[in-house]
């Protein structure tokens, strides 16, 4: 038996995954980062440090998204969106990465972008974006152009968020070609640099195509057409820096924070150090553990102030607070039973009504399955925890700290049930099922049908045909196949948790809260 | 006397004023609408506005108005009337002393050649001099032409052959007539290296004069002192006798009442001392004087002594009584920026502080919150340091320089600091013209770099952090580089609690216990940068931060978006601005222009509008002519900006 590698070997090699997208400055080769900075330019991680207050920590989402998903490396996905400081305003920033294809969107960039306006959006916080870009990546157009959740919702999005009073504002900083003009176009304000930055629904290439007239790129839509003739953009910038500053003293324009929703406390720092996470936490999901040791890990003073402690025990509910602000915890402890679906229903709701934000911590292989669980109708119980959780006005943020599967996933606040944010640990695991399950499930329909027709199976073909289905479930179910598809907002490394954890509440706490109104819980 | 009057702003008014009280005597300060609220102003006991410092019947009947004229004194200070003959004069007239020599004694000493020729009579060695009748070709060159009127360099040129007398000789007189109005000339031989050492003497009106030793201010910068130290560090006893004896002699010979000084020149090649004037008033680097004096055992004030003998006291001491004990360095602190050419400087003075310790003794009139014009004398303050010995004097003075703030305005202590310590003033071995033959070079400011990165980043530290702390924070990864928004300022890397990189890669501790706020936006910021401890004093505001190293001031100016994009503009067209019609066309194509230059004139809805060159270049095209009519935006004239090969 091979010792399977500790969470403190997992956050190493995440470490290192993320060390070396962000090493050099942007995700290109060196040639392309060398030919970028030989114009003058920023790299696109310079531009962000830069844009940001001096010292502002800088949430990066999905920084591995892209990852192996193409036959070329798409180094986060040639865009660096995350959330920082600017001008003591806490922003959304999105930011074209040029040494990787041009600064062309393809669908994993398009579907970046989406999720940092998403996040702009819920959060109600300014989205700024640094843009230079080829536009679309013409090669894989039918998955970028079409569709709702295509290249068009990223300008759907920035008219509606303007409409809700959410600073839309751009810098253009090199190419801004076709669709991607509308980024500086449909902003609120607009900073281009001189000599540098472009704007032009067709490029030179395409106007000689269309109308036979040579036109140079600066001449076409340069920062001096655009600052002074046409008034695409509002501010002419010298350089990269230079734009930067601007945008921050436009950010500097923008209104300050609301007031938090909630009630806040004096920060704490949870008496166990984030560090000794990485002892209490086990790699292998069928070894055991007490949640609690994680949850007294990441909330302040590692206090907490639990729900039904002693009823529906495989789902720790508490409240406790994380920097100050408060959470309600929703934690597994075990596989997913009717009363602990209806403890986690009971607390979702409270916290709703007390405007608590939820947090959930999910280690879960499922619902309990058999026929006396099914016959006291688990799928009833389970239903009124996951319309619980769909139904919640209050932010959720999950975190993926074990197994997500199947149903558990649903009622415990996967990416479809809206959380603001989700993340991984290195060591999780999402899937519909387990692999082994999976294979055995497919395996018993296939020997069924093999059976019947009168034939025999052996248990060395039945072997065969698990190996390719166990294969497959193993790989599609990594927290870096899931993160580089964007199913997450990235992976962290756990003693991080409470640091990102307390920057989402941040975010979270620039949005008012609306009244709860549930769906139907059947009795 | 009850009453003195103080003809004087500044530090100077100060000084009197202090030496007045602890006397009794009230004090009666003048000033004009720049100085009102000014220090001197609050510290006198009554304050009088005149319309300028050189108003001699408002000043007279500031004095005659508001006391016993009987028995109230005048005292000039230094600089302003302190030499004028006729305000002297005007001031006995008014029935007041005047505190200061006799009025024909400062007329006499007031003109080079009527000073050279008393001490001439007094025997008193001069420089050797010629007439302008001497044959030119005779003269032992170098030679100094200067105006026999006035001094501070004015109407003086240096002649090194017979060839170049003449020109030197007309534009000596048209300075000298411009700045005195007075040209008449004296020639006479110029000392290449020399020392200026100078007797502080008094006499009273009793006929007894007696010397208080010498200064030596070698260190001057075109003839204006910067450094001034007593005892003089050269001198051997056999030329202090010689210079003192013929500084006494020459005061006897005159009948001087009064506080005086007598300067020389001492050659440096032959050891000889020359006469060089005589200054009828207290010196500006009195100070060093008292603080080395010792009349019978005791300091002496020399303002004290002044007013005594202005009141007709004997001097109550003889020569035998007067000793020296230790050493004393004075360093003048100007408005001036010393490392760009000692060009004037004014402004706010933000924030002030002055070395206050034993062994450090400052003359000043400079306040936090204070405006620096450049009406006045930029001199600020005047940091004296006292020691046992020269070297000990010195050192003090090095840290006094250093513990000298003035935030808000360029001042030259920092060149100060660098020019104490140097080696060749620790090795007495400037002469009066080093300073002009010499370029000091600036301190690094890599250590204010840092002091102000470090306090512009505010780090928060673990203790009280929040998610949105200012540490640099990364997900997954080492912090990232905090860089200050100032220019010239490193990036910061924050390692752990107190423990800070820079991008440079040194190392430093630091942390938020080593900040101490002296006021509002000011603070002294200590760090060790790679294992040295240093300090520095920090004002940082909406434009910028200017640190305080060492005396040194530096400024680092924050970024903004604020810049000028007019100076470049690409598009080098002119265009027509409406339709009209072009009334002149002014150029060529090829034509050289500078920005602003009319290319043009356009007459539309009957004004005349000028067509100007957006920037420097060369017209590359006319596309218009006289008379024709021209649509809006057309393009009237093109100008190349690229540079012309030269």
């Amino acid at each position: 038996m091979t010792t399977s590698p500790t969470l403190r070997d997992l956050a190493a090699e995440l470490r290192e995954r993320l060390a070396a997208v962000r090493a050099g400055g942007a995700g290109g080769s060196e040639s392309a980062r060398a030919k970028h900075t030989e114009r003058g330019k920023l790299l696109v991680r310079e531009r962000v440090d830069r844009l940001l207050d001096p010292g502002s920590p800088f949430l990066e989402l999905s920084p591995l998204a892209g990852d192996g998903v193409y036959d070329f490396d798409a180094a986060s996905a040639g865009i660096v969106a995350g959330l920082g400081r600017v001008s003591g305003r806490l922003c959304v920033i999105i930011a074209n990465d040029a040494t990787v294809k041009g600064g062309t969107y393809y669908p994993m960039t398009v579907k970046k972008h989406l999720r940092a306006q998403t996040i702009s959006l819920q959060n109600r916080l300014p989205a700024i974006a640094l843009v230079d870009s080829g536009g679309g990546f013409l090669p894989m157009q039918d998955e970028i152009f079409p569709d709702r959740e295509h290249f068009g919702r990223i300008f759907f999005n920035q008219a509606n968020a303007s409409g809700q009073g959410i600073p839309q504002l751009a810098a253009v900083m090199g190419s801004c070609t076709a669709g991607g003009a509308y980024i500086p176009a449909m902003s609120d304000e607009t900073v281009i640099v001189r000599n540098q930055g472009t704007i032009f629904l067709g490029g030179p290439p395409l106007v000689k195509a269309a109308t036979g007239e040579v036109v140079t790129a600066e001449e076409l839509g340069g920062g001096d057409v655009h600052a002074r003739t046409s008034g695409v953009a509002d501010h002419l910038a010298e350089d990269d820096a230079h734009a930067l500053d601007i945008l921050r003293e436009i950010v500097a324009t923008c209104p300050e924070r609301p007031p938090v929703p909630w009630t806040t406390v004096p920060v704490e720092e949870p008496l166990l150090a984030p560090e000794t996470l990485y002892d209490v936490v086990p790699t292998d999901s069928r070894q055991p553990y007490d949640v609690r040791e994680v949850i007294r890990r990441i909330v302040d003073g590692s206090r907490m102030q639990e729900f039904k402690k002693l009823y529906g025990e495989t789902l720790v509910c508490a409240f406790a607070h994380i920097h100050g602000h408060p959470v309600g915890i929703v934690a597994n402890n075990g596989i997913l039973f009717s009363e602990s679906a209806l403890k986690g229903a009971h607390f979702i709701e409270l916290c709703n009504q007390r405007r608590i934000p939820l947090l959930f911590l999910q280690n879960i292989t499922g619902f309990m399955v058999g026929k006396e669980y099914e016959n006291r109708g688990i799928a009833r119980d389970g239903a009124k925890l996951v319309t619980a959780v769909a139904c919640s006005t209050v932010p959720k943020f999950t975190v993926v700290i074990g197994g997500s599967f199947g149903a558990g996933n649903y009622g415990m606040c996967g990416r479809a049930y809206d959380p603001r944010f989700l993340w991984m640990w290195p060591n999780a695991r999402i899937s519909v099922m387990g692999g082994e399950q999976a294979a055995s499930v497919l395996a018993t329909v296939k020997r069924d049908g093999i059976e019947a027709k009168g034939d025999t199976w052996t248990s060395e073909q039945e072997e065969a045909f698990k190996d390719p289905i166990r294969a497959m479930y193993d790989e599609q179910g990594s927290a870096y196949y899931s993160t580089a598809r964007l199913w997450d907002d990235g992976v962290i490394d756990p003693v991080d948790t409470r640091r990102v954890l307390g920057i989402a509440l941040e975010a979270a706490a620039h949005a008012p809260v609306e009244a709860p109104s549930y769906g139907v819980f059947r009795m | 006397m009850d009453t003195l009057l103080i003809a004087n702003r500044g530090e100077i008014a100060r000084r009197v004023i202090r030496t007045a009280r602890t006397l009794g005597i009230r004090t009666i300060a003048v000033f004009t609408e720049a100085d009102a609220g000014a220090l001197h102003v609050r510290e006198a006991d009554h304050a009088v506005q005149l319309p300028g410092y050189l108003d001699m019947a408002s000043i007279i009947a500031a004095a005659t108005d508001n006391s016993t004229p009987s028995s109230t004194g005048v005292h000039p200070g230094y600089g302003f009337l302190s030499e004028n003959a006729a305000f002297a004069r005007a001031v006995e007239e008014a029935g007041l002393a005047w505190v200061g020599p006799q009025p024909e004694v400062i007329d006499a000493m007031g003109r080079k050649d009527r000073a050279r020729a008393i001490a001439e009579a007094a025997g008193v060695p001069v420089v050797p001099a010629y007439t302008l009748e001497d044959d030119p070709a005779t003269f032992a060159y170098p030679v100094l032409v200067k105006a026999a009127a006035g001094g501070g360099g004015k109407g003086m040129r240096v002649v090194r052959s017979a060839a170049d007398l003449q020109a030197a000789q007309e534009a000596a007189a048209r300075e000298a007539a411009k700045a005195f109005g007075d040209d008449t000339l004296l020639l006479e031989k110029y000392v290449e290296r020399g020392r200026h050492i100078e007797v502080q003497v008094f006499g009273d009106s009793h006929g007894n004069v007696v010397h208080l030793f010498e200064r030596d201010c070698s260190t001057q910068r075109r003839h204006q002192k910067v450094l001034e130290e007593a005892p003089a560090p050269t001198l051997t006893d056999a030329q202090r006798r010689d210079i003192t004896d013929a500084a006494v002699a020459l005061a006897q010979h005159a009948g001087y009442t009064g506080a005086g000084t007598v300067e020389f020149l001492l050659d440096e090649a032959t050891g000889e001392a020359y006469f060089l004037e005589m200054n009828t008033r207290l010196q500006v680097e009195h100070p060093v004087t008292e603080e080395v004096i010792r009349v019978n055992g005791e300091r002496a004030d020399l303002v004290e002594l002044q007013l005594r003998i202005s009141a007709g006291e004997p001097l109550g001491f003889t020569q035998d009584d007067v000793t020296t004990e230790g050493h004393a360095i004075e360093a003048r602190v100007y408005a001036e920026d010393a490392w760009g050419g000692f060009l004037p400087q004014a402004g706010h003075a933000a924030y002030v502080s002055w070395p206050d310790w034993n062994g450090a003794r400052v003359d000043h009139a400079l306040e936090s919150g204070q405006e620096v014009t450049t009406g006045f004398d930029p001199m600020l303050g005047k940091v004296i340091a006292v020691g046992a010995d020269r070297e000990q004097a010195r050192q003090r003075l090095v840290h006094a320089l250093e513990d000298t703030l003035v935030l808000g305005l360029t001042t030259n202590t920092g060149f100060l600091r660098e020019l104490v310590a140097s080696d060749a003033f620790r090795d007495a071995a400037i002469d009066t013209a080093w300073l002009d033959r010499t370029t000091l070079e600036p301190p690094a400011t890599d250590a204010a770099a840092i002091l102000a990165a470090l306090a512009e980043s505010s780090f928060d530290l673990p203790a009280t952090s929040t998610p949105l702390s200012h540490d640099g924070w990364r997900d997954g990864g080492a912090a990232a580089p905090l860089r200050p928004v100032l220019a010239d300022t490193p990036a910061l890397r924050l390692l752990g609690p107190a423990r800070v990189e820079t991008a440079g890669g040194a190392a430093v501790t630091w942390g938020e216990e080593l900040r101490e706020p002296l006021a509002p936006g000011v603070e002294v910021v200590h760090a060790a940068v790679d294992g040295e401890w240093l300090y520095g004093v920090v004002r940082r505001d909406r434009r910028g931060a200017e640190v305080v190293v060492a005396g040194q001031r530096t400024l680092f100016a924050r970024h903004t978006a604020d810049r000028d994009h007019t100076a470049h503009a690409g598009d080098g067209s002119v265009l027509a601005p409406m339709p009209g019609t072009v009334l002149a066309v002014r150029v060529e194509a090829g034509q050289q222009v500078t920005k602003g230059d009319v290319l043009g004139v356009l007459e539309a809805m009957k004004m005349e509008l000028s067509l100007t060159a957006p920037f420097d270049g060369t017209v590359t095209e006319v596309a218009c002519a006289t008379g024709a009519q021209v649509a809006l935006g057309a393009v009237l004239f093109t100008v190349d900006g690229a540079e012309s090969p030269a």
